[in-house]
């Protein structure tokens, strides 16, 4: 279970989370909602490239899956529950993802990325083109649902995403972080880490490497679809523009920028990216330079992101241990 | 008939350009086992400068006839680009592929906003120079002669680059390092230098093809976006690292691209993920490359 | 009595290269088999052909009775056969005990356990000490393996294999880039660590003629894709032939 500094960690943060719509302005709650879609989007997607070893280049495909489901569940359906549009969410990325991760998971590396870039292309397409189903570019409504059943009427949109719906999406978090770390220290978990390390001797081992890697692949759709479903609703709008390649890369970018050894590393990566991007596009409209000289340099020098730094930070502050011998 | 011969040529000119910008990740690849994103961003600059080029020369009172050679050098020049950028990526060389990937999409977020500052958020375009070239009229069919100009140097580049590569040493070196890159080492192979070269030798494909395509389209920001998933898919389709591949890839999916566009425009783009998809699943080595781990 | 490991007339040809002719090896429970020849000789053939990773062209490989003609590993360390390599395999990032806790989750079953704590489990930590301590490796449990030293890691390697229960084990040439004087220590510990996991019988794939001859029952020689003999020891040395189309012409050391 996490060591008492991970607890007293996770413990502040869900606090600090907790104050900040009562001590700061709505805008700041309203700009943490999307970090929360994407903390837990990040979280699945970590299971697929820290925890699995493989990088998907076309992950925002189960977003978009996600706001979609929103859109006709709540909105082609009328179906304004957003529990059941959670549901919907999870379960629809779960069965995309399993005939398309079936066909990826064969490959590793390079022609898994692009495998996957691919898929989440041919889905940004369909997403456009076939504008009779989908919107095209205009995307589809994500109409106001209830929430636990309740309407919160005398909220208007603002005031509802940066209170209720805040803290429900605060919850969301905590229960899908505590779900995955249950999976991450699991007996499927360690498997899951042998055959990243080594699947050759991971299959030497018993261990089911390809199977596995479907597994991760569709646990981490449906975190990516629940994500999404959260973003449809903040945004009001499921758009073809969030299945872009480029949303991909961003989802990488969140996870490295954070850690992609660390569990929580994925979460301040979504955090951090989400208030620099804000931050930088008040300054300036060259943000997206300002970012990319940014992931060119965790890349180059903190390889293990925010959360590697924090590590090696802490450990300033500890007796020293046993060295390790090393010949 | 003629609108399909059209069409047909309007889709082997988008091949010609999307050979060059694909041999250059190729090469890349090829050597050097990276994978460019920046490839579009390259294209783009190529196009930009391009037209700004052209612009400043017209305006100089350079004869419009000189549009082909002077956006070849505009080409030449962005290239420039490719050194600098090779030194940074040789920082993660040895790294996992993962990285090598994350450093070319940061590329490709920073030259976003390169291009947006020096020229602006709206595309640009060329006004009608290229006509100074004529067309090319057989019965009702014409092309503009501008485009078979292009598709010409596109294969004569293809030539070259096959000669280069076959016939000379340095090109024996190259492909050496792309086989066995601990074993050219060994053999005394500067192998620092031949990254350097061949990068570079891959951005000047990029910028050259980039320039060349700016008479028929325009140049915008979405373009380094785009164009990098249709280079991917030539050289996927082609196979990876695969000259021969770059060729035939680009062709193929020139002509599918204008072909859907005739037959069924909803499918032009989709058809050709499908495709790639269907290769990768069935035929991962491409046409032409050698079958991946 | 079956045997538990068995090739039965088998040949592998690749494309037109013949790497086996016509091989027959049995295996019977209780028994230490070396198997020796020189490089080329199609060692590593046969031994892919024994663990399920190729199909034979011709003739059959029988495990326990059943056809193992290319099931792969993972059906095979199932089943009950383990195999080590001669270049050492490692988890990287993995400590010893998870590396060692792998196995054992393969053996107990537990692998499709999503939400149970691995650092609860009891039976299974219990089993990789166990484990570790066999192989001297107990002080070692939380180290990653990748800053193990090379012998650590070779004695990973192997007991990982061991974690599985196998009912047979193969040992690829697991004495490879070990010193001299540690080659008969490691030898034991392997034979003490299989006699008390309760491996029935043991596959030895080695150069090392004198570790064949200290510690196998029965040595298998092959040549050019052939059996050139089956043999226990005593008459395996004393025939000039074997002694010079195996160990070649060194002088004898």
């Amino acid at each position: 279970m996490p060591g008492r500094a991970q607890l007293l960690g996770v413990a502040v943060g869900v606090v600090a989370l907790a104050l900040v719509p009562v001590l700061a302005p709505p805008f700041y709650a309203n700009l943490l909602v999307p970090f929360f879609a994407y903390a837990i989007a990040l979280l699945g997607f970590n299971l697929l490239f820290g925890y699995t070893g493989l990088l998907s280049f076309g992950h925002a495909m189960y977003l978009g899956l996600g706001a979609y489901s929103a859109a006709i569940v709540a909105g082609v359906l009328g179906i304004r529950q957003f529990e059941l549009v959670l549901v919907a969410a999870a379960l629809a990325a779960s069965l995309l993802a399993l005939p398309i991760g079936f066909l990826c998971v064969r490959y590793t590396g390079i022609f898994f990325g692009m495998l996957t870039l691919a898929f989440g292309m041919l889905a940004h397409s369909f997403l456009f083109k076939f504008y009779h189903l989908t919107g095209g570019d205009s995307g589809m409504r994500v109409p106001r649902t209830r929430i636990l059943g309740l309407p919160f009427d005398a909220y208007n949109k603002i005031e509802l995403l940066a209170g209720p719906f805040y803290y429900y999406c605060l919850a969301l978090l905590v229960v899908a972080g505590f779900t995955l770390w249950r999976i991450v220290h699991s007996p499927f978990g360690l498997h899951l880490r042998s055959l990243r390390d080594n699947p050759q001797k991971a299959e030497y081992l018993g261990v089911r490497v390809r199977q596995f890697r479907l597994a991760a692949y569709i646990i981490s759709a449906a975190y990516g679809g629940i994500g999404g479903a959260i973003l449809g609703f903040r945004i009001g709008l499921a758009d073809p523009e969030l299945v872009h390649w480029t949303h991909s890369g961003h989802l990488v970018f969140m996870t490295v920028l954070g850690g992609f050894n660390s569990f929580f590393g994925p979460i301040i990566g979504a955090l951090a990216l989400t208030l620099l991007q804000d931050q930088l596009q008040s300054i300036t409209q060259y943000w997206r330079f300002v970012l990319g000289a940014m992931l060119a340099a965790i890349v180059i020098f903190f390889p293990r992101g925010l959360a590697g730094i924090a590590t090696d930070f802490a450990r300033l502050y500890k007796a020293p241990k046993q060295p390790q011998v090393a010949q | 008939m003629t609108a399909f011969a059209n069409v047909v040529l309007g889709g082997i000119f988008h091949a010609a350009v999307l050979f060059l910008v694909a041999a250059g990740l190729q090469l890349v690849f090829g050597v050097q086992k990276i994978v460019n994103l920046a490839c579009g961003s390259f294209y783009a600059l190529g196009a930009y400068f391009g037209i700004s080029l052209v612009n400043a020369a017209l305006h100089t009172g350079v004869p419009a006839v000189l549009l082909l050679p002077i956006l070849i050098i505009a080409g030449l020049l962005m290239a420039l680009v490719g050194p600098p950028i090779e030194r940074l990526l040789r920082s993660v060389y040895g790294r996992d592929e993962s990285f090598q990937l994350l450093l070319t999409f940061a590329l490709v977020l920073m030259f976003q906003d390169v291009l947006r500052f020096i020229w602006g958020a709206n595309p640009q375009s060329l006004g009608s120079e290229v006509l100074v070239y004529g067309k090319l009229s057989w019965g009702d069919f014409t092309v503009p002669i501008y485009n078979l100009l292009v598709i010409a140097a596109a294969l004569a580049a293809a030539g070259l680059i096959g000669l280069f590569l076959r016939r000379t040493t340095y090109g024996r070196l190259l492909r050496a390092t792309a086989e066995n890159r601990a074993m050219a080492e060994a053999l005394g192979v500067n192998v620092r230098t031949v990254y350097a070269s061949v990068f570079s030798l891959g951005t000047l494909l990029g910028t050259l093809g980039g320039a060349l395509v700016v008479p028929t389209s325009a140049a915008s920001l979405d373009m380094a976006i785009e164009f990098v998933i249709e280079a991917f898919a030539v050289v996927v389709i082609g196979g990876l690292g695969s000259m021969a591949g770059a060729l035939v890839g680009a062709l193929l999916v020139g002509l599918i691209r204008a072909l859907s566009l005739v037959v069924y425009p909803e499918f032009e783009i989709l058809a050709i993920y499908l495709i790639v998809i269907a290769t990768l699943l069935l035929r991962p080595a491409g046409l032409f490359g050698k079958a991946a781990s | 009595m079956t045997p538990l490991l068995e090739a039965k007339g088998v040949s592998k040809y690749f494309g037109d290269f013949r790497a086996l002719q016509d091989v027959s090896i049995a295996v019977n429970a209780d028994e230490f088999v070396a198997v020796v020849g020189p490089n080329g000789a199609g060692k590593t053939t046969l031994v892919n052909l024994l663990t399920g990773l190729l199909s034979p062209s011709t003739g059959q490989v029988f495990f326990k009775g059943a056809n193992i003609a290319g099931v792969g590993p993972i059906v095979l360390a199932k089943r009950g056969m383990a195999r080590t390599f001669q270049l050492v395999q490692i988890f990287p990032q993995l400590t010893v005990a998870e590396t060692i806790a792998a196995a054992v989750v393969s053996q107990q079953q537990k692998q499709w356990r999503l939400f149970s704590a691995l650092s609860a489990d009891l039976a299974l930590h219990e089993r990789v000490r166990e484990i570790a301590g066999i192989f001297g490796l107990s002080g070692r449990l939380q180290n990653v393996a990748r800053m193990l030293s090379q012998g650590e890691k070779k004695l990973l390697d192997v007991a990982s294999a061991f974690a599985l229960n196998p009912e047979v084990i193969l040992l690829d040439e697991p004495t490879s880039g070990v010193s001299t004087t540690e080659k008969h220590v490691l030898m034991q510990t392997l034979i003490g660590a299989a006699k008390a996991a309760g491996v029935r019988a043991i596959i030895l794939v080695e150069h090392d003629m004198d570790l064949v001859a200290s510690y196998s029952q029965r040595i298998v020689a092959l040549a050019e894709g052939k059996v050139l003999a089956d043999l226990p020891p005593g008459p395996f040395f004393s025939d000039p032939h074997i002694i010079a189309t195996v160990v070649g012409k060194r002088k004898s050391h």
